[in-house]
């Protein structure tokens, strides 16, 4: 199967309505403003799932569907998250099945109705069912098994708290198989569409799993680099591959100072790679992997420290692909950086955003043990130039 | 149950509008809001590449500007505010400048003034408060120093006076635009400014 990354960007699009017409309801529900931050698609094979899933709990409610779309879909919250949800709702805690199954409802509904409207088919839904669930059991049956499922995963903001929710779907049932390799796209666009076309974004299902496993030893590399330089343990805590509309990032990185280093990537695919460390991360590490105490914590000894480390990582981080995809893939010096996070990626972001609206973004946490210190690594790929070596990857 | 086009539940939000099969290519609505019946005007957070305006009083807020630019118009008689937060300087002849007129500082200014007309703002009155733009990083060949020249250009030629503004440098920056028709300007370290 053959996934089209633009009509990926347009299942995207269909999963943030969703998720604002979920906040709206939520809004007038629980009288307090909420606004979506982020709304992603990621690919996840079954393996990947399984220990991702590995330890959590999760709350969700699950439907049916029929017509327009065949399958299942399900709404999951984290089992810690429920309870900001249950402190925003009238009647709190004890209506905890309740409040859960209607929130999952009205969120589901709101992201089902965007579906239905570009496919022009009425979807069925079959009354929401709530469930606990441990581990991978919150998935829809049959995830694990095949090629594993699109996952949209929508972070809603609240004045007083954050509520993150993800909505699973399996790619294999019929229409949504048509919508993510471009077919209903191409057949609802027939003639727009001025620039690039379908063909030249259409990466094969496999390849797209293959490079998010890229992505995750690109990342255990960047954290085995960070034990050698610093002597410190390290473990990578999150790496996933999203499909995410570039305008989000920034929002994700948050408003917290960050210190960092950005990278511009060079070769097939060219993009950026930050590293990005909150203050005191970034402070704790440098101090670290320094002889002696800096007189400033995140003055020039500080900074070269993290240059010095940030090569060490890009070069982990993208060797992998270089081989795996067969190319070439060069970094320039490091950037150092240090202010607001999200200000911080925004110059990546706009140089990106001049040819393409969605990115796949390589998010990966690495928490190291001992001193409290974590980064985020975002890479940040040309989507065309990721897709045509992709596609190679799958051919030869 | 079911979820369809001409499905008119009675828990649907009253504000649901559909239109169709190319609702994914359709432009993103401007969030206005004005005239509710809520004690509390609240936040309006304005996202990358987004717009807002009020005729109440809220306060439109973006955040992590870095060289993306913010550009704040206010008509204070009509007491109508508008915020956009724009990531590129030139949208015009672009594909996704239809889709996304707010993603660029042209067609974004362009539909700003579109928009508080609309909300009753005169644009013969608006004045513009601008920051952001800063030239945060060496590899991005200066995209901030573009837009806000992008900006100046934009505003001048649709006659709307720039009153104040605070751009450029290698600095981030998160604003407020409050009923006052001042934005407040805030950097990393906390340190704020009214201009």
């Amino acid at each position: 199967m053959r996934v089209d990354v633009r009509a990926l960007g347009a299942c995207n699009r269909l999963a943030e309505r969703g998720a604002k017409q979920a906040a709206g309801a939520l809004s007038d529900l629980t009288g307090t403003d909420l606004a979506v931050e982020v709304t992603g698609a990621s690919v996840a094979s079954g393996e990947d799932l399984a220990e991702s899933f590995a330890g959590r709990e999760s709350i969700g409610v699950s439907v049916g569907l029929r017509g327009g779309l065949d399958g299942e879909a399900v709404l999951a919250f984290d089992a810690a998250n429920v309870d900001a949800l249950l402190s925003l709702l009238p009647g709190g805690a004890s209506m905890e099945r309740s409040a859960v199954t209607e929130v999952g409802n009205i969120a589901l509904g709101g992201f089902l109705d965007g579906w239905a409207n570009y496919l022009g088919k009425a979807i069925d839904m079959s009354p929401p069912r709530y469930f606990e669930a441990d581990g991978a059991a919150v998935l829809p049956d049959g995830a694990l098994a095949g090629d594993g499922v699109f996952l949209f995963e929508s972070r809603l903001d609240a004045t007083t708290t954050d509520l993150d929710f993800s909505i699973y779907m399996l790619p294999d049932s019929g229409p949504f198989r048509d919508l993510i390799v471009g077919k209903t796209a191409r057949a609802a666009t027939a003639g727009g569409e001025a620039d690039g076309g379908t063909q030249s974004t259409a990466v094969p299902y496999e390849s797209l799993s293959t490079f998010s496993s890229l992505a995750k030893r690109g990342s255990a590399n960047a954290a085995d680099n960070i034990a050698m330089m610093t002597g410190l343990e390290t473990s990578v805590d999150v790496s996933r591959l999203r499909f995410v509309p570039l305008a989000d990032v920034p929002a994700e990185v948050g408003t917290e100072p960050h210190a960092g280093t950005v990278f511009e990537l060079r070769g097939e695919p060219s993009g950026y790679l930050a590293i990005l460390f909150e203050e005191s991360s970034a402070a704790a590490v440098a101090d670290a992997m320094l002889p002696m105490e800096p007189d400033e914590p995140l003055g020039d000894m500080a900074e070269n420290a993290l240059c010095e480390l940030g090569n060490v990582m890009t070069s982990g981080f993208i060797d992998g692909w270089a081989n795996v995809l067969g190319t070439s893939i060069t970094h320039s010096p490091p950037e150092f950086v240090h202010d607001i996070g999200a200000s911080t990626i925004s110059p990546l972001v706009a140089k990106l955003s001049e040819r393409q609206d969605y990115g796949f973004v390589i998010d990966t946490a690495i928490q190291t043990e001992g001193i409290q210190a974590r980064c985020d690594v975002y890479a940040l790929p040309d989507e065309r130039e990721l897709a045509r070596a992709l596609d190679r990857l799958s051919g030869s | 149950m079911t979820r369809s086009l001409s499905d008119d539940r009675p828990d649907d939000p009253p504000d649901r509008t559909e239109s169709g099969g190319d609702a994914v290519a359709d432009a993103e609505p401007a969030a206005v809001t004005g005239g509710a019946a809520s004690d509390d005007p609240g936040r309006i957070k304005v996202g990358v590449g987004e717009l807002a305006v009020t005729s109440d009083d809220a306060v439109l807020t973006t955040s992590g500007l870095g060289s993306c630019v913010a550009v704040a118009l206010v008509d204070e008689r009509a007491g109508v505010r508008g915020l956009l937060h724009a990531m590129l300087p030139a949208g015009e002849g672009r594909t996704t400048a239809v889709s996304r007129p707010a993603k660029y500082v042209d067609t974004g200014i362009d539909s700003l003034i579109g928009a508080l007309d609309d909300a009753g703002a005169d644009p013969r009155r608006l004045k513009a408060r601008v920051a952001g733009g800063a030239e945060m990083l060496d590899l991005t060949d200066a995209v901030g120093p573009r837009n806000v020249d992008r900006v100046g250009e934009v505003l001048d030629a649709a006659g709307v006076p720039v009153v104040a503004s605070d751009v450029g440098d290698a600095v981030g920056r998160t604003v407020r635009f409050g009923p006052d028709g001042r934005l407040v300007v805030r950097a990393a370290d906390g340190f704020e400014r009214a201009i």
